[in-house]
């Protein structure tokens, strides 16, 4: 995976900007907005995840618009122009378009959490969110502990299960589902007499004491104290437009946008800059670290040519 | 004064008769390093538990233990936590957070402290460490001897004063062991911080410590320097032989030869010890007939066998061929991540090869299907917990064997020769580590299997156990069962096998008997071996140095 830029801003940071691009993909239907989403979306999950990422968005993303696309107009049957008529119900061009829409929607909700999966890691949501309930961060830390661990340990079992004959993946249904209901019970029965020991060691550390505090990593520094005050200034344009009616879309009856003016065009933009903030953030580190090597490869070249002459 | 005085503790778990810790008193200075030693159930990990009041056990309890001048219970409780740092057995378990930087912070944070002192306290001690690497990786993705090396650091970060291990290495392998105990040495050098640990690995710590306490059920049989524990065990045998560092257990093994009052307790001293008790006689016998074993059938092929578990993932095992006779005892040695356990699944057919064929009886094992676990093969994981289901012992080995006529009769057979009969009413989770290791063995022979796969049994186990375990596994080899076993340790598989094999780089590199296999190795040998190889060739364990030295001594007769 290609380091990115903007994972290492501050967690509020990460999560203002996808809970700015999220709410606006679910809310907006018109079709600039949303195509800005999908793009940028897109955009941005490549440049995390790498192509492989697009390859899985274009084989989950294409049907998925197909689908949506044909279904929609089979069960919705409003707007005014008849395209023909399918046992005996018709078939409108506003349902098909208002099919696209909504799966263009769902497919950028989807892309950007695929995102959001990758930059807001479960440390930055604990510390985020755990510091409003200081116990919960800690249970959840303990939780993404048990997660690897529990997983490891039905391999064990299940594995020592099947040398001695009882394995789940043979047998009929019956019997699989035992096997599996041993593996279970095997777990709990271990998991807990393990928790005896990690219940030790938390009191041993002074678990239970009075006046816990909460040691985090993160450091809230100047470029997120920036980026926080863009993101603001760009949502709340991008917001004023929307419930002041400048992005709405009308598909039923008939297909119906409100005329360009120089708000829409401002808040438009202003959503491109959001959306694109952190390709925006990526690219500019990407140049800077490109600008310094450069100069550390002429001085070093110069180096080599000195040394060379001696 | 004593940083730590314990004066006439006794202490007795409810409902038992005989107390746990009988009348113990000895005194702990500050800076030193003491070793607690003595055989499993003798009381060592209670009186540890003695020592943090917040893991102090339940039960009736007479006697005093001072900390720093005043009774330990009227300390206040964040002084405790701060100031007694204690270790436990098992790596994973002591976990508590996700994240290596939270596991650090988290004695901190429960002492309150501040962002500002946490953050310098975890940046040293990740410094201290070497943790920088993996700072701020998933706990679940580091090794055993990292988890354990991690648990320590969590505790060092809060600056105790003592250091209380229980058995910390037990769940390490040979190599990750020995830097953590140095690990140990090094805070207790270099800090000055008291260290009170247990440990059955006294080849490695005897020669760290200040003072060994010897217990035997329950009472402190001597409380000395290393080389007068040693003299002290030389004449009381209290089933800790088998522990003790190898030098240590030859000059006890020939007493009656050499009177003086030199204890060697490292190879090197024992090297020196052996020269001079061989010093101007000749060397008459210099090696011991080596045994010829019977051909036997062959059993396992493996031929060119290569295993990846990623289709683009590097070869954990490659080009592996070797073959298992019938009947012996085989044990493939080598360090961590070799493939070692992954060629263990192999053989069980739990893994099938990537290319190359495990053949089983001259049939490939994958072609076995369910038939391969019934009366031909039997898999002892290295967690014996993953196997036991049921309540009681007697419940989990009359499931192998339901809806057999004898079956009351097999499990009384079966319990009498692993020695568990009278274990058959506990439940599985109440036993030791070591009677566990028996209870699962029993469960796997109810199948009648030819053949017995193990993936290190001896871990955890301490000397004596060992010595069960291994009698028991030559005595099941007589009765016709084939072993095959993958383990680290060395000193296990030099007594006991009949082949051993080093693994290195998923692939067999050498084998042999073990005589021949470990004299010929110089740094990878056996203990015995490496001081007594400018003497005699080819004598690895304890026991062949000394009967050669009765040979060259006592003469022929003597034997």
């Amino acid at each position: 995976m290609v380091q990115d830029a903007f994972s290492g801003y501050h967690p509020a940071v990460n999560f203002l900007y996808f809970l700015m691009v999220l709410l606006a993909s679910m809310l907006f239907m018109h079709p600039v907005p949303l195509c800005i989403g999908l793009v940028s979306a897109i955009v941005y999950s490549v440049m995390l995840s790498g192509w492989r990422a697009l390859r899985f968005s274009l084989v989950f993303v294409l049907p998925m618009i197909l689908v949506v696309t044909l279904v929609n107009p089979l069960f919705s049957h409003q707007g005014k122009s008849v395209l023909f008529y399918l046992w005996e119900n018709p078939v409108t061009v506003e349902s098909c378009v208002y099919g696209v829409v909504t799966a263009v929607m769902f497919v950028t909700v989807i892309v950007w959490f695929s995102c959001y999966n990758v930059v807001m890691t479960s440390d930055k949501f604990i510390y985020l969110f755990g510091r409003t309930v200081p116990s919960l961060s800690l249970i959840l830390s303990m939780c993404m502990r048990f997660v690897p661990r529990f997983k490891a340990q039905v391999r064990t079992i299940a594995t020592a299960q099947k040398c001695i004959g009882q394995d789940v993946g043979t047998g009929n249904v019956r019997q699989r589902m035992r096997h599996g209901i041993r593996i279970l019970s095997v777990l709990v029965s271990w998991t807990l007499e393990n928790a005896i020991e990690t219940a030790d060691s938390m009191r041993a550390r002074g678990y239970g004491l009075s006046g816990r505090t909460h040691y985090a990593l993160y450091h809230f520094g100047a470029r997120d104290k920036v980026t926080l005050v863009v993101l603001f200034a760009l949502s709340a344009v991008v917001f004023a437009g929307f419930f002041g009616g400048e992005l709405s879309m009308q598909y039923f009856p008939v297909i119906e946008g409100k005329a360009f003016t120089a708000f829409s065009a401002l808040a438009f933009t202003s959503f491109l800059a959001l959306c694109l903030t952190p390709i925006a953030i990526d690219v500019a580190d990407a140049l800077r670290w490109r600008m310094l090597r450069k100069k550390d490869i002429s001085d070093g070249k110069n180096r080599m040519e000195n040394d060379g002459a001696d | 004064m004593a940083l730590i005085e314990l004066e006439k503790l006794t202490f007795c778990y409810p409902l038992r008769q005989a107390p746990a810790l009988d009348d113990v008193s000895f005194h702990v200075e500050e800076g030193d390093f003491v070793v607690v030693c003595g055989e499993s159930g003798c009381g060592k990990s209670t009186l540890l538990r003695h020592l943090k009041p917040v893991l102090t056990p339940h039960g009736t309890r007479t006697g005093i233990i001072r900390y720093d001048g005043a009774p330990l219970e009227r300390i206040d409780p964040r002084r405790q936590a701060q100031e007694i740092g204690f270790v436990f057995q098992n790596p994973d378990n002591q976990l508590v957070t996700d994240k290596v930087w939270h596991e650090l912070a988290f004695g901190l944070e429960s002492l309150g402290r501040s962002q500002q002192e946490i953050r310098r306290r975890v940046a040293e001690m990740a410094s201290f460490f070497g943790i920088q690497d993996w700072f701020s990786a998933d706990v679940s993705q580091l090794s055993g001897g990292q988890k354990q090396l991690l648990n320590l650091a969590s505790v060092m970060a809060m600056q105790p004063r003592v250091l209380v291990l229980d058995e910390p290495t037990s769940q390490l392998d040979p190599i990750a062991a020995s830097e953590f105990l140095q690990t140990v040495k090094k805070l207790n050098r270099d800090i000055g911080t008291t260290v009170i640990l247990t440990e059955h690995r006294l080849e490695e710590v005897f020669p760290l410590a200040d003072r060994i306490a010897v217990m035997q059920q329950g009472r402190l049989m001597a409380y000395e320097p290393p080389a007068q524990a040693g003299a002290f065990l030389t004449q009381h045998s209290c089933g800790l032989q088998p522990a003790l560092p190898a030098p240590l257990r030859l000059r006890v093994a020939l007493d009656d030869i050499d009177a003086g009052q030199e204890f060697p307790l490292t190879v090197r001293d024992g090297r020196k010890w052996l020269s001079r008790l061989m010093e101007g006689r000749p060397i008459a016998y210099r090696r011991l007939p080596v045994k010829q074993p019977p051909k036997r059938e062959e059993l396992f092929r493996v031929k060119e066998v290569w295993f990846r578990y990623e289709k683009n993932g590097r070869d954990i095992v490659r080009d592996l061929s070797f073959t298992v006779r019938q009947g012996e005892f085989f044990c493939i040695v080598g360090g961590n991540g070799a493939g070692k356990t992954t060629t263990l699944s192999l053989l069980g057919g739990v893994l099938r090869p990537t290319r190359g064929k495990v053949l089983y009886r001259g049939k490939e094992v994958s072609k076995y299907h369910g038939e391969l676990y019934k009366q031909n093969l039997a898999v002892l994981p290295q967690s014996p917990q993953a196997l036991f289901v049921h309540k009681t012992v007697h419940a989990d080995l009359m499931e192998m064997v339901r809806g057999e006529d004898d079956a009351a009769q097999r499990i009384e057979e079966i319990a009498q020769q692993v020695g568990i009969a009278e274990l058959l009413d506990a439940h599985p989770y109440d036993l030791s580590g070591g009677e566990q290791q028996k209870a699962a063995l029993a469960k796997v022979l109810l199948l009648r299997p030819r053949v017995l796969l193990m993936d290190e049994p001896t871990k955890g186990l301490d000397g004596d156990y060992k010595q069960m375990l291994g009698q028991l596994l030559q005595q099941l080899q007589s009765t016709g069962l084939t072993i095959v076993m993958v383990t680290h340790d060395i000193e296990f598989s030099a007594q006991f096998a009949d082949r051993c094999a080093m693994f290195f780089d998923g692939s067999i590199v050498s084998s042999g008997e073990p005589r021949a296999f470990f004299g010929g190795n110089s740094f990878y040998t056996t203990a015995a071996n490496r001081l007594s190889r400018h003497i005699f060739d080819d004598a690895v364990t304890c026991g062949d140095v000394e009967s050669l030295c009765r040979r060259n001594l006592q003469g022929e007769e003597a034997i």
